[in-house]
């Protein structure tokens, strides 16, 4: 199966423990190429954990991961980040030290295609310039994209919660990513927000861009999710189109139900 | 007012130009005191660079000061090389140094990082007084040269002045330089959120070190100045107190704007030039200003001018 073209990512079998915490146990699950798929699951499945394990923030114990039929288990993020994956984080990650602006994080996104030396900046200023330039072009564009036209030079602090959500989305485009992981990327939007921001996952898998997005907002999930995973206690509950999903009795015990015990539909 | 907020750089360097003829005078002493700044405003910015912009606390500054310092020294007082080479041997010598300690000390954090590159000083200096037959050991080592350029030797210390200063702009347009671009940039996200920064592709461990080299190499050539300036040099001007110096400089200028520790270490050498009629009380008084500087201005001096000329500014 992992030998297969459809599959951009492949997970084989990965193990993650936390001081005798089994976040993840024998998990195992693909996702096409072109795909929006959807990884669900209560409070503390591992659905974070999942999404470090593939991006190398906490590289798994023991399994494998490939993209693109390439090994990335093991490998530092900066690397995979090199080879088209890019995410979002469930908390938000911007950065902020002397008064790093909005578009300077969005261009961040595009440091693989500047890939700047200090050789450059001292001595071929106007060749940097240029390529900081087309990158500027670059950035303006993803950020209308993603609904923050005229916020480039505000102080991402002062973005509200959601908007710094997107900003996080804009810098991850800018990296131009085969594959895009996003952690709760819906969390803190209002119901109009939510609207649009579905359109504006469409409209990036039109772009070819394939989403593996981790989401507690059923309504988001089965509108665009082409694929669902349920995970739970660290564990592959189930898998499948979003109609398999809905009907899944243990799904609906184990995550539907308590979601409605414990009104954790989005924080 | 638009002519003066794009070009007032060029004040402090007519400022730098006609100080020996008119303020300074003939004196060696008064642009001594000038060629000192100069000195330390090379250490406080290339201090910059690695703490204020890259967040790697580094309390082992001057380690390569002395390294330059002493390469410029013994080589030229003792083998009779060329300053300019000696200058340019230090700077390779600092600059591998940095290369081959930047990966294991920078992966190190925080309070691990200060300790280690604290006692990374240390050790130099230790090496300094233990390699006695050629360094000069705990007594110094002396004879050092002036500096010669082209064949002319710089024994004036007019000639001298300028020298350093020309050197001294330099550097900090290359800083500058440095931090406004893209490379700046990535620093900044380094800095900001290290694992975060390297989901963007940016190895950051490669980028550390490249800074971390760079800043060697300008702390190395301050090193040099510093040793054909004096003539004499002895292991108490490298050690530990020197790199808090250094950081107190970058503190009380305002890290992370270049132009802080430029302040910084202009205060911090110009202050005792003042405070010396105090005598006995010119340290506590140092000590008294530094402390209320140092809690009442977060962002330093260049924080208080900013915030001036921003007032200044709305009102006009
Ligand atoms: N860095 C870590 N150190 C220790 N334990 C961790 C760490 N990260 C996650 N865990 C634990 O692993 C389990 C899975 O956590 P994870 O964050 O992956 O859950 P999640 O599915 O993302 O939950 P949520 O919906 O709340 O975001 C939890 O028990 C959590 O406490
Ligand atoms: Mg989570």
């Amino acid at each position: 199966m992992k030998g297969s073209n459809d599959y951009i990512l492949w997970v084989d079998n990965v193990i993650k423990t936390f001081e005798g915490i089994h976040a993840l146990e024998h998990v195992s699950f693909g996702v096409k190429k072109g795909h929006i798929k959807a990884l669900i699951g209560p409070n503390g499945a591992g659905k974070t954990t999942m999404l470090n394990a593939i991006s190398g923030l906490l590289p798994p114990d023991s399994g494998s991961v490939y993209l693109n039929n390439q090994q990335i288990a093991g490998l530092t993020p900066d690397r995979i980040a090199l080879l088209g994956l890019s995410r979002t984080f469930q908390l938000v990650r911007l950065f902020t030290i002397n008064n790093a602006t909005v578009l300077d994080n969005v261009l961040l996104g595009a440091h693989k295609h500047l890939n700047p030396s200090i050789f450059e900046a001292m001595f071929y200023r106007g060749r940097m310039k240029r390529k900081e330039n087309e990158a500027k072009e670059r950035a303006l564009n993803l950020l209308k994209f993603v609904g923050l036209e005229g916020a480039e030079d505000a102080l991402p602090g002062t973005l509200s919660f959601g908007n710094q959500r997107l900003l996080e989305l804009a810098r991850s485009l800018m990296t131009e990513p085969k594959l895009l992981l996003l952690d709760e990327p819906a969390s803190g939007l209002n119901d109009a927000e939510v609207e649009s921001f579905i359109k504006l996952l469409l409209a990036i898998r039109d772009k070819g861009i394939t989403i593996l997005i981790v989401e507690h907002n059923m309504k988001v999930v089965m509108k665009i999710a082409d694929d669902i995973i349920v995970l739970d206690f660290g564990k592959k509950l189930a898998e499948g189109t979003p109609e398999e999903i809905s009907k899944n009795q243990q799904v609906v015990e184990a995550y539907l139900g308590t979601q409605k015990n414990s009104c954790k539909v989005e924080k | 007012m638009k002519i003066l907020s794009r070009f007032w750089w060029i004040l402090p360097i007519i400022f730098i130009a006609i100080y020996p003829f008119t303020l300074g005078g003939n004196s060696p002493y008064k642009s001594g005191v000038l060629i000192f700044v100069g000195i330390y405003i090379i250490l406080a910015v290339s201090l910059d660079l690695l703490i204020g912009y890259c967040g790697q606390i580094s309390i082992g500054h001057a380690a390569f000061f002395a390294v330059g310092a002493y390469t410029s020294g013994i080589l030229t007082a003792k083998y009779g090389v060329h300053p300019m080479f000696a200058m340019l041997i230090g700077m390779l010598i600092s600059t591998a140094l940095a290369w081959a300690t930047g990966r294991p000390v920078l992966a190190l954090k925080e309070y691990y990082l200060a300790m280690a590159t604290l006692a990374f000083n240390e050790i130099v200096i230790t090496l300094i007084i233990g390699l006695e037959g050629f360094t000069g050991g705990a007594s110094g080592l002396g004879d050092i040269p002036p500096f010669k350029i082209f064949g002319f030797s710089l024994v004036n210390h007019i000639h001298y002045y300028y020298f350093v200063w020309i050197i001294v702009f330099f550097i900090i347009a290359g800083s500058l330089a440095v931090v406004k671009s893209s490379f700046g940039r990535t620093l900044i996200a380094i800095h900001s959120d290290e694992p975060a920064a390297r989901h963007f592709g940016i190895d950051s461990p490669r980028y550390k070190t490249r800074l971390f080299m760079l800043s060697s190499a300008f702390a190395s050539i301050a090193g040099s100045l510093y040793a054909h300036y004096m003539g004499f040099i002895a292991p108490d001007d490298f050690g530990v107190i020197s790199s808090v110096n250094i950081m107190v400089m970058l503190y009380l200028g305002g890290i992370g704007t270049i132009y802080g520790p430029i302040l910084g270490a202009t205060f911090m050498k110009i202050l005792p030039e003042i405070t010396y009629q105090f005598q006995d009380y010119e340290l506590l008084i140092n000590g008294i200003i530094l402390i209320i500087v140092l809690v009442f201005m977060p962002k330093g001096i260049y924080g208080i001018i900013l915030k001036a000329i921003n007032r200044v500014l709305r009102k006009v």
